[in-house]
């Protein structure tokens, strides 16, 4: 206990960015940890204004009950997700591994401290939208006093089971792939394998829902959290312990989340140095005979560290390509049931066909490829090798350039790929489906470009783990999360739009916005590597 | 004072994938009051062999015991007595030295008293002193080396093991270093390092091994290993 509470106490202080601008002399630094820190309150609030503005329907449209579980199902998938991709960079292949093993800590104490660390700097994200529905309910439910201290205190425990959860899958991922000899590229294969599963288990649930006949009572938003509660207990305790003030659904939820913590780490302990000595140690083949090189342009050259750089990280390749690979496999998905089987599943009964949402294909691809941009991690994943392009006779605009073809090759290849078999499944004709490869590439350098600008401006070289510039870097917030928002936005105004103009005059509009855009961006970057060089 | 065997690797292997060994059978014993130099080739298995007595390394058959523990069945026996600097210190960038140094202090449980003693005997020693209210990015290589230094130092271990300890240290701290080596030798403390520089092992050390693609080649006294010559004729020869 002592030992674990000295070791998160130091983990937590090594990244602490407010212990960075304390003590370093450094103003530039001081000043990015400032800027930083005021661009993910920005996105907290933003998140906030999201989580209140769904609640307030909730609660406009009588549905108050509903709040709480809303809220931990929200928090819960969050945590989730987060944890799926953030796990392993957080529990494995951290760079400080030897200091800490040499020292006399447990293995389990070392996981469990790891595990915590990645909880309280995800726990912002979840306060956010914690605080966001508490106002709401507060305003509609008007609940006695006591409801406010306990839905803090409850919701500190809510992600802790789905991220235990997700970093036990890492962890059996992570063992399964120790033991092969290309363990990160196993690694990632398996993590994007249940990662799918996980998709497609939505749709199985929804089956399973339907085969029950239950579809007839699920009219109501408010009935289906109820429904998805009744799978997922965690949530079900939250809600009856604000609700009803049930005390025991309050003891169930922080009992069982400190014991499945202490057993998960007492596993995961017991194989901890194994695994991560599999994963961190390599053998040499010696067997290198030297054979003709290829020779490259500077940009080409970049571009092809950058490849060489994602396939080392198993974090950067799950967390890089995610985009690529979900939307060549949604555009399969297409190809074999069919867009009108998407709609159906997706929106069920909203009045949409394959035609109608034609101008969208190349924002619903984007939305996959566009999730991720790696510029916005590339500059900051430099890190301790910065010396080496800034020692090398290369300019600044040269290596960004690289960066951002790497970028361009990589999704604008994908979104190609992907929006040429969405159309033919959607029956597109031949100009419209050139009018969207044309968009999709021009929303990619929009990414690409508005990527890189997050990513020099925010470029963090001094870290701990990949995680900490790939998965919680201020660039890759930046540039995320109102992209992701601005994209699903635009989605409904293509398709609003199909509806009042011809598709074809809808893609030259949106191909002009985002081409313009996107050369803005690259102006941008242009001056930035000037002023860096 | 009774000499004592304080690091003992018996057998030692390490394999990858079952077949592709980067360490092969490696045996020796440190005693207390050693100052034992481990030397070879890059990728000669000295790294491996050093990370897999501090346990931070799985390892395939043998066993290594500090004074009598097991790293394999009690590591954190043997972890508790034991100091590591490796060649690289991976330290905490956005800590300061100081929160550093105090971090192993708590690990180690020292009395507040005590740590503030040897932190300053340690600082001063390799003028750091001023540097330790700054965090550790702004380090050089042979700053964060020093702390390194220092935290190994500062709980009196039994056993140190070094990874190429000299590389990026000035020439008054490689001194000083040298002689904090001498010093806890006399005191009892086993050390046992890896180097490139024959002619500091050849100096400093009282026995020596050669290792050569994973296998000890050469071990004993120095001057059972020299008889006469140098040590870097001794290791060419070995080669």
């Amino acid at each position: 206990m002592r030992e674990g509470s000295i070791l998160f106490k130091t983990l937590l202080l090594s990244t602490s960015q407010w212990n960075v601008y304390k003590h370093t002399q450094d103003k530039k630094k001081k000043r990015r940890v400032v800027g930083s820190t005021i661009g993910l309150v920005i996105l907290f609030i933003m998140l906030m204004a999201l989580c209140i503005s769904m609640s307030i329907g909730y609660g406009m449209l009588g549905m108050t009950k509903a709040i709480p579980i809303l809220c931990a199902l929200m928090i819960s998938l969050l945590a989730f997700v987060l944890t799926l991709f953030k796990t392993n960079g957080y529990l494995f292949q951290f760079k400080d591994f030897d200091m800490l093993m040499s020292l006399p800590f447990r293995e389990s104490t070392v996981a469990g401290c790891k595990f915590l660390c990645m909880y309280v700097d995800t726990l912002p994200w979840f306060a956010s939208i914690s605080l966001a529905m508490l106002i709401s309910y507060g305003i509609y439910a008007m609940p006695g006093i006591w409801v406010y201290p306990v839905w803090i205190i409850l919701s500190i425990f809510i992600p802790i089971i789905p991220m235990l959860l997700a970093s036990f899958v890492g962890f059996i991922i992570a063992k399964i792939s120790s033991g092969f000899k290309k363990n990160n590229i196993v690694q990632v294969i398996l993590i994007f394998a249940f990662i799918i599963f996980c998709f497609s288990l939505r749709f199985i649930i929804e089956d399973l829902i339907r085969d029950n006949k239950i579809q007839a009572t699920l009219e109501t938003a408010s009935k289906i959290t109820d429904e998805i509660a009744g799978y997922y207990y965690p949530a079900k305790w939250f809600s009856q312990a604000i609700v009803n003030g049930n005390i025991l659904s309050m003891i169930l939820l922080v009992g069982i989340t400190v014991v499945l913590f202490i057993i998960l780490f007492m596993i995961v302990g017991h194989s901890y140095m194994k695994v991560n000595s599999a994963m961190k140690s390599h053998a040499g083949l010696r067997a290198y005979k030297m054979t003709s090189l290829k020779k490259r342009s500077v940009v080409a050259s970049v571009a092809f560290k950058e490849l060489r750089r994602m396939l080392g990280s198993t974090q950067y390749l799950v967390n890089g390509a995610m985009g690529t690979v979900l939307s060549v496999l949604f555009a399969l998905v297409v190809v074999i049931f069919g867009m009108d089987w998407i709609i159906s599943k997706v929106a069920p009964g909203a009045p949409l066909d394959a035609y109608m949402l034609q101008p969208a294909i190349p924002f619903i691809i984007f939305f996959f490829t566009g999730m991720v941009a790696t510029t916005t991690a590339s500059p900051s994943l430099e890190g301790k090798n910065y010396w080496i392009i800034k020692s090398l006779p290369i300019k600044m605009k040269a290596v960004y350039q690289g960066k951002m073809l790497f970028n361009m090759l990589l999704n604008g290849t994908a979104t190609v790929v992907a929006i040429i078999l969405v159309c033919i499944a959607s029956k597109s004709s031949f100009v419209d489906t050139i009018l969207s490869v044309i968009l999709g590439i021009t929303l990619c350098a929009y990414s690409t470009c508005w990527g890189m600008v997050c990513g020099i401006n925010h470029m963090n070289l001094d870290w701990e783990n990949d995680v900490e510039v790939i998965k919680k870097g201020a660039a890759v917030a930046i540039y995320l999360v109102p992209n992701m928002i601005i994209v699903m936005g635009l989605i409904v105004l293509s398709v609003f739009l199909g509806t009042r103009m011809s598709h074809e005059l809808v893609s030259v509009i949106f191909i002009a916005a985002s081409l313009i855009i996107a050369l803005i961006c690259y102006g941008i970057v242009m001056k930035l590597a000037k002023k860096n060089s | 004072m009774s000499e004592k065997a304080m690091l003992e690797i018996k057998h030692y292997t390490k394999s990858y994938n079952g077949t592709n060994k980067a360490t092969d059978d490696v045996s020796l014993t440190v005693m207390s009051g050693d100052i034992y130099g481990f030397i070879g080739h890059n990728g000669a298995g000295k790294s491996t062999t050093i990370r897999a007595v501090v346990g931070v390394l799985d390892f395939t058959e043998g066993d290594i015991y500090i004074d009598g523990h097991s790293v394999k069945n009690e590591p954190m026996e043997c972890k508790k007595i034991t100091a590591y600097i490796p060649d690289n210190p991976d330290l905490y960038e956005n800590l300061t030295g100081i929160q550093y140094l105090n971090f192993v202090s708590d690990v180690f449980s020292l009395d507040a008293d005590v740590r503030e003693e040897r932190i300053t005997k340690y600082a001063d020693m390799f003028e750091i002193t001023s540097a330790l209210g700054d965090t550790i990015s702004s380090y050089s290589h042979g700053m964060k080396q020093k702390v390194a230094i220092i935290s190994a130092l500062i709980h009196n271990p039994k056993l140190i093991v070094l990874d190429e300890p000299f590389v990026g240290l000035d020439p008054k701290a490689t001194f000083k270093l040298k002689e904090v080596m001498h010093e806890l030798c006399k005191e009892g403390t086993a050390i046992f390092f890896s180097t490139h520089v024959l002619d500091v092992a050849e100096k400093l050390c009282n026995k020596v091994a050669i290792i050569k693609q994973g296998k000890i080649v050469a071990t004993g006294t120095m001057e059972e290993i020299t008889e006469g010559h140098s040590l870097e004729e001794r290791f060419l020869e070995a080669d």
